[in-house]
């Protein structure tokens, strides 16, 4: 029992880092109208800014985190110039190329620079540690990355739901052209969707970073499908959605790699794949109201 | 009735592709006026309307708004200066509640104030969207999708309104609504460039009407001497 509670917390904190990344992945969704692959490496991207603000420039971890979440800004309105806005309104196929190739590319970019090999991340001290209760272990950053979780998750729903341009988000990824005609600046409201959505990448790679005290260049590549999963799960466009969507992986991969047998460990990334079949064949729509047409 | 100038189309050519769809269209429409725009189906009506916002560029003539040219202004430009569409089929929001489709209509407001008077404007013209405030907008009927599109053009109280067959698909009672909910619009000092195929309707609101025949106007005139006009009888409003 304990082992399965101990499991559950932590399936809660991968699940809270891909809430996040799934949030503004689905952001991105909804507007432009496709998969940015390149969120993954947006995500890295802030991993390694914060890395070497806290490694190489010895910055406290308060600064080192907000230096990430600029870095993943940065690149994230970077992809945002050179892949997406050149092809604006081209079809599927050529954003698909573009998004892809930006992704690719970066990552390419880092190995070349500092290898793939992993770069330690340190945890600030007062996250260091664990409470004891029983034989449960809750870790300090656990609870922390939830907290970010839930107060990030809060005040994206504030602006989602209740600002103004939250609902001019929410009408452009539905029909962008009668957006327009509202006065809504369309291209003003996709570079304030990559500053949030790059921004929340940001935040999961501080919470990556705490958790597994370790990142390299290619750590953008598998989590990037799995947010991209929990945005499907939770209806295309739908950032609540894609935090459950997030939560839902999470804490299921964990629980599922738990109690695997050993010699079929190898299996463990069909977890996220069979979820994804369940959801197409079940709701294919997502768990909540789509944003998008 | 004043004859100030506030939309004028000069020679229009537009189109999609290879083919133009627009051969050099010439319309007029006047502060306070309610101007119609009648044709049958593809003859080029909603392009106009199109071209007019800015979703499509025309290839010649020129477009003016209140003496500005706005021949080539992407649409939200042209919104922001005064201009309101409640397109064909309607297009609102589904993903959105209804009171959220009258938000995003209302994006050009700069205070809560306007924002408050203007809804509450809106709520008194169509009291079912009040009602139905909470409901998403993609599970309200035809008409109600048909209030709230006029109602979301309303909330920037623009000074031009582009309606876009208004009374497709509507029953009778709703027909009168819009009809006289455009009348009250008006009289307030919006103007509307009215598209519709219910041209007995549009005639008996309109002072100006222009007909469209293969995307050129094949006819223009008062309202009441179109109504009069045989062709227009038998074409259009099915009087042999």
């Amino acid at each position: 029992m304990t082992y399965f509670i101990q499991q559950m917390l932590n399936g809660v904190c991968w699940g809270s880092i891909l809430g996040m990344l799934g949030a503004g992945y689905t952001m991105t969704f909804g507007i432009i109208g496709l998969v940015n692959f390149a969120h993954g490496e947006i995500f890295m991207a802030g991993a390694f800014a914060a890395y070497f603000a806290l490694h190489v420039a010895g910055l406290p971890f308060g600064v080192a985190a907000l230096l990430g979440i600029l870095g993943a800004i940065a690149i994230g309105l970077l992809v945002e110039r050179i892949a997406f806005r050149p092809v604006r309104g081209s079809g599927m196929i050529t954003l698909f190329i573009t998004s892809f190739a930006a992704s690719i590319g970066i990552r390419t970019l880092f190995v070349m620079l500092f290898t793939d090999r992993a770069k330690p991340f340190s945890m600030p001290a007062f996250l260091k540690g664990a409470y004891l209760i029983g034989d449960l272990f809750i870790f300090k950053k656990t609870i922390a990355v939830v907290i970010v979780l839930v107060v990030v998750g809060a005040l994206l729903m504030y602006l989602v739901k209740k600002t103004k341009t939250g609902i001019a988000m929410r009408a452009m990824s539905y029909d962008s052209e009668t957006a327009q005609s509202m006065g809504i600046n369309t291209e003003k409201i996709i570079i304030i969707t990559f500053i949030i959505a790059s921004a929340l990448a940001g935040v999961a790679a501080i919470m990556w970073g705490v958790s597994y005290g370790r990142i390299r260049s290619s750590m953008g590549m598998m989590p990037v499908v799995d947010a991209f999963i929990a945005s499907v799960i939770g209806g295309l466009g739908n950032v609540f959605g894609a935090i459950v969507g997030g939560l839902i992986l999470g804490i299921g991969e964990t629980l599922f790699v738990a109690y695997l047998p050993p010699e079929l460990i190898g299996l463990r990334t069909l977890f996220v794949w069979i979820v994804l079949f369940i959801i197409i064949i079940v709701k294919p729509s997502g768990l909540f109201r789509a944003n998008v047409k | 009735m004043s004859t100030e100038l506030l939309l004028e189309l000069s020679g229009v050519t537009a189109g999609y592709g290879k083919m133009p769809v627009l051969h050099g269209v010439s319309i007029k429409c006047h502060r306070g006026e309610i101007v119609t725009l009648l044709g049958a189906n593809g003859v080029g009506k909603t392009t106009t309307l199109r071209t007019i916002l800015g979703q499509l560029k025309p290839r010649d003539g020129e477009i003016k708004f209140n003496g500005a040219d706005i021949t080539r202004l992407p649409p939200h430009k042209t919104a922001a200066l005064g201009v309101a569409h409640s397109p064909e089929g309607r297009n609102i929001f589904g993903n959105l509640t209804v009171i959220e489709n009258l938000r995003a209509g209302a994006h050009l407001l700069k205070t809560r104030k306007e924002l408050k008077e203007h809804l509450d404007r809106v709520y008194s013209m169509f009291p079912r969207l009040k009602e139905r405030r909470t409901q998403i907008a993609g599970s309200l009927s035809g008409g109600e999708q048909q209030m709230l599109a006029m109602g979301r053009a309303l909330m920037s109280n623009p000074r031009l309104m582009l309606l876009d067959e208004p009374s497709l698909g509507l029953a009778p009672q709703l027909v009168k609504l819009v009809a006289d909910t455009l009348t009250e619009v008006n009289r307030t000092g919006t103007s509307v460039l009215l598209v519709e195929q219910n041209a007995r309707l549009a005639l008996e609101i309109s002072r100006y009407g222009y007909v469209m025949e293969k995307g050129a106007i094949a006819l223009e005139g008062n309202a009441k001497e179109l109504g009069a006009n045989e062709q227009v009888k038998k074409v259009y409003l099915g009087i042999a």
